[in-house]
């Protein structure tokens, strides 16, 4: 591929995204767009590419999960670099056979004899109101799948280089973007993120706050509030989750010794639950108080907007658990 | 071409595949009886004639998707019986490695891309694997080896409206052997026949005597020659019969529906035809025999002699 340029100015997630892809596609033939209103991109990753690559490239598909995520395992395994948007990542139980029993079971099954490399990226989280079906964030059924990569940017710059490293993986790689961030502002810097990093920002002292997507700028915002009242809070934005960066994770804990885990997803055996587990097991050491785990309660999302944010975790709740585990 | 011509051209070839298909499960059956062949296996005896009429249509590049009952379209596509062999027993030396067994046969770069333990699941595959030709240039075809179990998965349906629409080069081939898993497949199936659901998408769609080699070979001949040509998808069912359970063993807990059939031989079949064209069909199917049978025994005890797989493999293959 060619020497790869960052987009310079001020960038939006989603169009952070879509830049990624058509560098791709510019890059590369073999990489192909399909999914569900990719030729007007509807939810954001796909926005524009029609225009430059035409009907050939950005394909628009019935509503056929697992039929466009199953000819996508088929295409990538027989030379092409599918890139299938499927709108919600919700809409992907419709297709999990495809990407847990084949995306990520073909090249173990057969012994490593061929590969898969596909990207399927939906939107993850609550943007007000969808709803149980269209507003949740499922990374850690993808974790548990197996043979999957993950990833979940939380900004342009994490957007524009995952995507990027996501394409240009030879495995299937999963990437969540967050549909109330899709107009988020940030600079792409020339710096780049790779499947497997983590972003610390800020860099504290008292305390490592763990989360992704919507969670993480909650993080960020906590953390920025706690500064006036003293306390140093570390953010590790977690954008890759497989492959995990535990090095970064154990890392700021062996630093601060105390740690919140914050994730959008359900808690029962959520990507927070997985976290705090390795902490306990790797880093239990350098702990001197007790992970702490904010997820969503085992619900479904409620559409009543107060519902809504009664379940998914806030800043204030960022703010206060971070300010129990320095203050007990 | 004549059926006698085309006998005489291809109906030796066609024999020795089907008998070394038969006597290569007949092994299996062996082994699962004395315990020696660990998991479940799903025999294809009955059934060599669809393999066989279908893969002798293809060309080397051509790519196949199979099913969790696909030994013999592994053989048919030219696999070695040894390699298979070791496989199945979770030997080393196996396509896979040892990590796939019975239903996860495969050998990408003989164009054998798959065979997948659930059910459909291999379909959609088929059809991005012949877009993939198409956009790459190939001149390749890929075929989806199913199940009529298949032919109740939504995913077959969704798989023919793209390929209806994408206009690929993917041939639907579904095995009608009469029994969805356990449950005779007229009790799950509405509407009579299977291949008018693939009429409804505008696909050219037959039926033909699975068990005629002959028949079989000329329905996918004529859809193979029209997708290379630009003509798109086709599917055939292949009505063919299952001698066997769904798998080895099933006796143990599992009653029959009814008696398993006891059609013609599709082995005997072919003999018959080529003795009516003509050939010294009777000579030709007891040298295919002898040379079969050993070529089986040697595959096996070959295959037996390889070493179980290193631990540390478990662990690799997850990704790139």
């Amino acid at each position: 591929m060619s020497a790869v340029e960052a987009p310079s100015q001020a960038k939006r997630l989603a169009p952070a995204l879509a830049d990624a892809i058509s560098q791709c596609m510019r890059d590369d033939p073999r990489v192909i767009v399909w999914g569900e209103d990719v030729r007007i991109g509807v939810m954001g990753p796909t926005r524009g590419l029609a225009d430059e690559f035409g009907p050939e490239r950005v394909v628009d598909c019935p509503i056929s999960e697992a039929a466009f995520v199953g000819a996508a395992v088929g295409a990538a395994v027989g030379g092409l670099r599918p890139v299938v948007d499927i709108m919600f990542s919700s809409f992907a139980y419709v297709a999990f056979d495809q990407l847990a029993n084949q995306a990520g079971r073909l090249r173990y099954m057969t012994g490593g004899q061929l590969a898969v490399p596909l990207v399927v990226v939906g939107s993850a989280g609550a943007a007000g109101s969808n709803a149980a079906q269209h507003s949740e964030v499922p990374s850690a059924l993808f974790l548990q799948a197996g043979g999957l990569r993950v990833v979940f940017p939380s900004t342009p710059h994490q957007a524009f280089w995952l995507m990027r490293a996501a394409v240009e993986s030879d495995d299937p790689v999963v990437v969540l973007h967050h549909p109330a961030l899709a107009a988020a502002r940030g600079s792409v810097t020339p710096e780049p993120l790779g499947l497997g990093d983590a972003q610390v920002d800020p860099v504290g002292t008292d305390v490592s706050v763990f989360a992704t997507g919507m969670m993480a700028h909650r993080a960020r915002a906590a953390a920025r509030s706690l500064e006036a009242e003293g306390i140093s809070v570390e953010v590790v934005d977690v954008c890759s989750l497989s492959p995990m960066p535990w090095d970064v994770i154990l890392a700021s804990v062996e630093k601060t010794g105390r740690a919140v885990v914050v994730d959008e997803g359900r808690l029962t055996c959520s990507v927070a639950s997985e976290i705090a587990a390795g902490l306990a097991e790797r880093a239990f050491g350098a702990l001197r108080t007790g992970i702490r785990r904010l997820a969503v309660p085992d619900v479904p999302i409620p559409f009543a907007p107060n519902l809504e944010q009664a379940v998914i975790p806030g800043e204030d709740d960022i703010a206060t658990a971070a300010r129990e585990a320095v203050r007990g | 071409m004549s059926r006698e011509s085309v006998l005489r051209e291809r109906g030796a070839d066609w024999l020795r595949t089907m008998v070394r298909i038969r006597r290569f499960e007949e092994k299996l059956a062996e082994l699962h009886r004395s315990g020696e062949l660990v998991g479940v296996v799903h025999l294809s005896i009955g059934q060599e004639a669809t393999a066989v009429g279908i893969c002798s249509s293809l060309r080397p590049g051509d790519q196949i998707t199979s099913t969790h009952r696909g030994h013999h379209h592994m053989l048919a596509r030219g696999l070695e019986p040894r390699r298979m062999y070791a496989e199945i027993l979770g030997r080393a030396g196996g396509y896979c490695g040892g990590k796939g067994g019975s239903m996860h046969v495969s050998s990408f770069s003989e164009g054998a891309v798959g065979a997948n333990g659930i059910v459909g699941g291999g379909i959609a595959h088929a059809v991005g694997l012949a877009l993939a030709a198409q956009k790459l240039g190939k001149g390749s075809v890929a075929v989806a080896f199913f199940g009529d179990g298949a032919a109740n998965q939504g995913v077959l349906f969704e798989s023919l409206n793209l390929a209806a629409l994408w206009q690929v080069p993917v041939l639907f081939v579904c095995e009608n052997n009469g029994y969805t898993e356990f449950t005779p497949t007229d009790a799950v199936t509405a509407g009579g026949s299977i291949f008018a659901r693939a009429a409804i998408f505008g696909l050219p769609a037959e039926a033909v005597d699975g068990d005629d080699v002959i028949a079989v070979h000329r329905a996918a001949d004529e859809a193979l020659a029209r997708a290379r040509n630009g003509g798109g998808p086709a599917f055939i069912e292949c009505r063919t019969n299952r001698w066997r359970g769904h798998h080895e063993g099933e006796e143990s807990y599992a009653r029959p529906y009814r008696e398993p059939p006891r059609p013609p031989d599709p082995l005997d079949r072919l003999e018959q035809a080529m003795a009516g064209a003509g050939l010294d069909a009777a000579q030709l199917r007891s040298t295919i025999e002898l040379e079969e049978r050993a070529l089986v025994a040697e595959s096996l005890a070959a295959a037996r002699a390889e070493p179980e797989p290193e631990t540390s493999r478990a662990f690799e293959d997850v990704f790139a």
